[in-house]
Parts: structure tokens; sequence; C-alpha cells
């Protein structure tokens, strides 16, 4: 018998040995648990197979010469030998090569995962999330929510106390300023802000009524001023003979025909927000991309600041 | 063939390449070209647009505001649509930017109006409290380098093609007609055009002074750039 086999059996033996003694002697130990047998069972299993296989090899290697015929060239002496390709490894690397199509093609989801997919899952469980949260909030909540976009998006230009910042943009603690006022009469205005195209006439189609005749620059003043006080001191009667025509007597607008001035309202904010607006501070630009109730919002808001 | 190939490394080793360069291309290429090319609604920049654009990259800009919006909710919240890759297009470097310390300014055209651009430049904090922002005053009297520009110009349309004085598809089924000047001198005249239209929504009487006299300061042309970033 040879030495190999020898030294196999006395090393299945000791590691078995040894396995039995680490299970036997841990805690819980050999019991009936399946899980537990299925271990050893495995162990003993591994422990034959490696010394099996190791054997072989260790034989083949002793015992082992080479046949068949050699390839011309050699490397440095390093020759190779013209052997068919073995049959068992031929079926598989051709087995791995359909399989490497059709993982390719149809097997790995090459389209299931896109970063603008997931993004658009995304955007889709937030907008369900507030559609749930705060599709039907009015009142306290709304302003509350509209001075929170405020924040993040009108602040920039309106400044954090919506006064403005010096002049810089609208003054929104008030509805209009004499001076927002007098350049709408001077030059006409078309804002869409009841989302109409119907445009104001500049100061050339502006007629006072109690005069019959354009409206003057004495009366301009006047009548900015009277607006920008919250419809209140003197030029009441240019307002009835010029403006009141569209704007209404109280100045609080007609629908599809002037915006109200005395007045802000969600809609004339949501208005302002969809379309931008061009008056005598500057540009604003459109803010689009808010949604209808973040729009209603910002205008409960600014509604709220001037009430 | 095989073990003639074997026997020479060299050919060898020009055959592998040729193999990995093939399945490379292939693979790479043609969604490549798909993807950069422009996307509908991207124009070429004009002359003046140009010159603010370098006004940016010298300015050092691109350091802390990046030009690339990412497909998050909570970024196109802020900025509008995500940037796809044909919007860079006639971006020459693109200025992507690695780091917000300020927000980002892919599309910031959509949101700011000139003049608030204004008021920013001079005095940041004064329209946005406890920004770290400096200040760029001399950008409103330094003069824009409008030759610069346009030598840009010139060199890309003659070499990455450019599509100046052509045609380009807009968002709405228009087309739009980005023009270059066919001299140096025509060039300046368009800028000063173009400028004109930026200074009315100017109040800085210097800036509206120089514009009037046939002098574009920086602002005007840093101005028209971001407004043309959408």
């Amino acid at each position: 018998m040879n030495k190999i086999y020898l030294w196999g059996i006395v090393i299945t033996v000791a590691m078995l040995g040894f396995t039995y003694m680490s299970v036997g002697m841990s805690e819980g130990g050999l019991n009936g648990d399946i899980v537990n047998m299925l271990t050893v069972a495995a162990a003993i299993s591994l422990v034959v197979i490696t010394v099996f296989v190791v054997i072989k090899y260790v034989r083949q290697m002793q015992t082992d010469t080479a046949d068949g015929q050699l390839a011309d060239e050699q490397w440095d002496g390093v020759g190779e030998y013209l052997n068919e390709v073995p049959k068992g490894w031929a079926i598989m690397f051709l087995l791995t090569m359909v399989w490497g199509m059709w993982y390719f093609i149809a097997g790995y989801p090459v389209n299931s995962y896109s970063q603008i997919g997931e993004y658009n899952e995304d955007v889709a469980v937030h907008n369900a999330k507030f559609e749930a949260q705060y599709a039907s909030i009015t009142g306290d909540r709304l302003v509350e929510m509209g001075e929170s976009v405020f924040i993040a998006e009108c602040k920039i230009c309106h400044g954090l106390k919506a006064d403005g910042i010096d002049g810089k943009a609208a003054n929104l603690n008030q509805r209009i300023e004499a001076k927002t006022v007098k350049f709408a009469i001077e030059n006409g205005s078309n804002n869409h802000l009841l989302g109409s195209e119907m445009p104001m006439p500049d100061r050339n189609g502006l007629f006072n009524t109690n005069t019959g005749s354009l409206i003057t620059d004495a009366e301009i003043d006047v009548v900015s001023a009277y607006v920008a006080n919250g419809m209140t001191g003197t030029g009441a009667d240019v307002f009835v003979g010029t403006c009141a025509a569209c704007h209404g007597e109280d100045g609080k607008g007609m629908e599809y025909v002037a915006p109200s001035v005395a007045t802000f309202s969600p809609a004339l904010v949501t208005n302002i927000l969809n379309h931008g607006k061009k008056g005598a501070i500057g540009k604003m630009p459109a803010f689009d991309r808010l949604n209808a109730k973040q729009k209603e919002a910002v205008g409960a808001y600014i509604t709220s600041l001037s009430n | 063939m095989f073990h003639w190939l074997e026997k020479h490394p060299f050919f060898f080793a020009v055959g592998v390449f040729l193999t990995v360069a093939f399945a490379g291309l292939v693979t790479i290429l043609p969604n490549f070209a798909q993807s950069s090319r422009p996307v509908i609604g991207t124009a070429p920049y004009s002359t003046l647009e140009l010159a603010g654009r370098h006004v940016y990259i010298k300015n050092s800009c691109n350091a802390c505001h990046s030009q690339l919006v990412r497909p998050f909710k909570s970024e196109t919240d802020r900025y509008g649509h995500y940037s796809l890759s044909g919007e860079y297009a006639y971006d020459r470097p693109f200025l992507w930017g690695s780091k917000r310390t300020g927000p980002d300014l892919m599309r910031v055209g959509n949101y700011r109006t000139t003049d608030w651009h204004e008021n920013h430049m001079k005095d940041p904090s004064g329209v946005v409290p406890g920004s770290i922002m400096p200040a760029y005053r001399w950008m409103f009297t330094n003069a824009a380098d409008i030759d610069t520009a346009f030598a840009e110009q010139l060199t890309v349309a003659q070499f990455f093609s450019v599509p100046y004085n052509k045609p380009v598809p807009m968002r709405d089924g228009s087309t739009m007609v980005v023009k270059m000047g066919s001299s140096l001198a025509d060039a300046n005249v368009l800028a000063l055009a173009e400028a004109k239209v930026i200074v009315e929504d100017m109040k800085d009487q210097d800036v509206k002074d120089a514009v009037a006299n046939g002098k574009i300061p920086e602002i005007v042309a840093l101005i028209a750039y971001l407004n043309s970033l959408k």
C-alpha cells in the first residue's frame, strides 16, 4: 500500500475526530437539530472529498507521463500539445457563449434601470404625497405654505419682509405703489393679469369722463396716490371718471375685464406667477414651475400681508 | 493562423487592439453621437453672450456656481428641468463646475432678470442677506472683449460647424437665427445692438452712457450671457 493512502486515512481520521470534538464539546453539541446535523454531514463530506481529490492528483503527478503530438513551435523549451479540447470543457465554453448572448440580449435587464426612470418614480411619489397631504388645505395652513414657498422662491427679489428691498422689487405689503400706478397709466399694461390678452391702454387712450378729455399729468399724480393709499384720500373723482369703467368704482376689478387694484387675491397672484410681469420697477419672470397649489398658497400669503 | 499569430507577438497585439477598439466603437459611438447632438431649443451663443461667457470664465464664476441640474426632485424643483447632454453642444468648454458654493446657474435666465443681476453684481448681500458672494463692481467699468468673442465665433463656425446665420429649431416649432458678423466691425455693431436691449432694463447711468457712446461694459455682456441660460 502506498504511503499516500496511509497518510490520507490518518488525516481523515484526525480531521473527523477534531470535528467530532469541536461539535460535541460546544454548547448544544450533537443534538437532533436538523441544521446542526446537516452542518456536521457537510463537514464530514468536505473532509472526505478533499482528501480523496488531493490523493488522486498527487498520485497522478507521481505516475503520469505525457503523451500526444507536440506543436511545432515552442517557447524557451516549453511546448504545446496538439490535443483535442476536452469535451466537457468545450461544451461548457460553447454554453457560456450562448448564455452570454442571452444575458446580453434578454437575461440582464439592460433597460430596466435608468437614472431618469428613478427620477420619474421619485417625482410621482412626491407628487402623490403632496396631493395626499396638502391638496385640500385652506385658511391659515395655506398661508403658512405660501410663506414657506415665498421664502424659498420670492424673497430673493421681494425680500424676507416682502418689502421689495428698497424698491428693488414690488413692495407686497400694499396692493400697489403710486409709481406703479403711474407707470401703468402712462405706458399701458399688458401683463395677462387675468389670463386674457386684453391690454390696458396707455395715457393716450384713457379719457376722464368728468372732463371729457384725456387724463392729465396732475390727474395721474392724484389718482396714483389715491390708488396707492388703498382707495382713500383725494382723487376718487378721477378714478370714477377714468378707471372705474374697467376696474370698478371700488377698484376691485371685474372678472375677465380688469384686475383688482384695491386688494390682492390668490387668482391675481397666480396669474402673475404664470405669466411674469413688466412694470415700473422692471421685469418679473414667470414662476410657472410652482404647482397650482403652491401658487394658490403664495397668493393667499401675499393677500394676507396687506389685509 | 492562430499559431502564426502566437509566434508574432506584435501582430497579435495589433489584432487584440483592433478587436477591442471595434467593440468599443460599436458600443459607445452610436449612443454618444445621439446624445451629444444639440437639443431642440439650444441655440449658439451670440457675440455679446459669448463675450459674457468669457467674463464668466475670467472671473471664475464656475468655481462656485455649477451649470448642471441633476435629475433629483429637490434640484428640479429649485432649478427646473434636469440637464441634457445635448444642451451643452455649443459650450466650449462646458462649465459644469464641481462644487456649489453658490446656486446652480444652468437655467438662471428663467427666473432672474436683468435688473436683479445688476443689483446683485453690484452688491450681492443687498439683495441676498447673508450672501458670501463678493461684489463685482469692476465689471461695470471694464470693457467687454467683443473681438475675442468674434474670433471664437469664427473658429467654432468654421471648425465645428456651429450654425451661425442658419435657422436653429426652437421648442415651440419656430426657428431662430443667431447672427454672426461678417467682419470685426460688423460683429461690434451686432454686439452693441444687443447691449442696447439689455441696458434698457438697467439702472446704472454710467453703464447706460457707456453703451450710448458705443462702449460695452463687461456687466452688460455677462447679463446677456446669464439671461441666455435657460
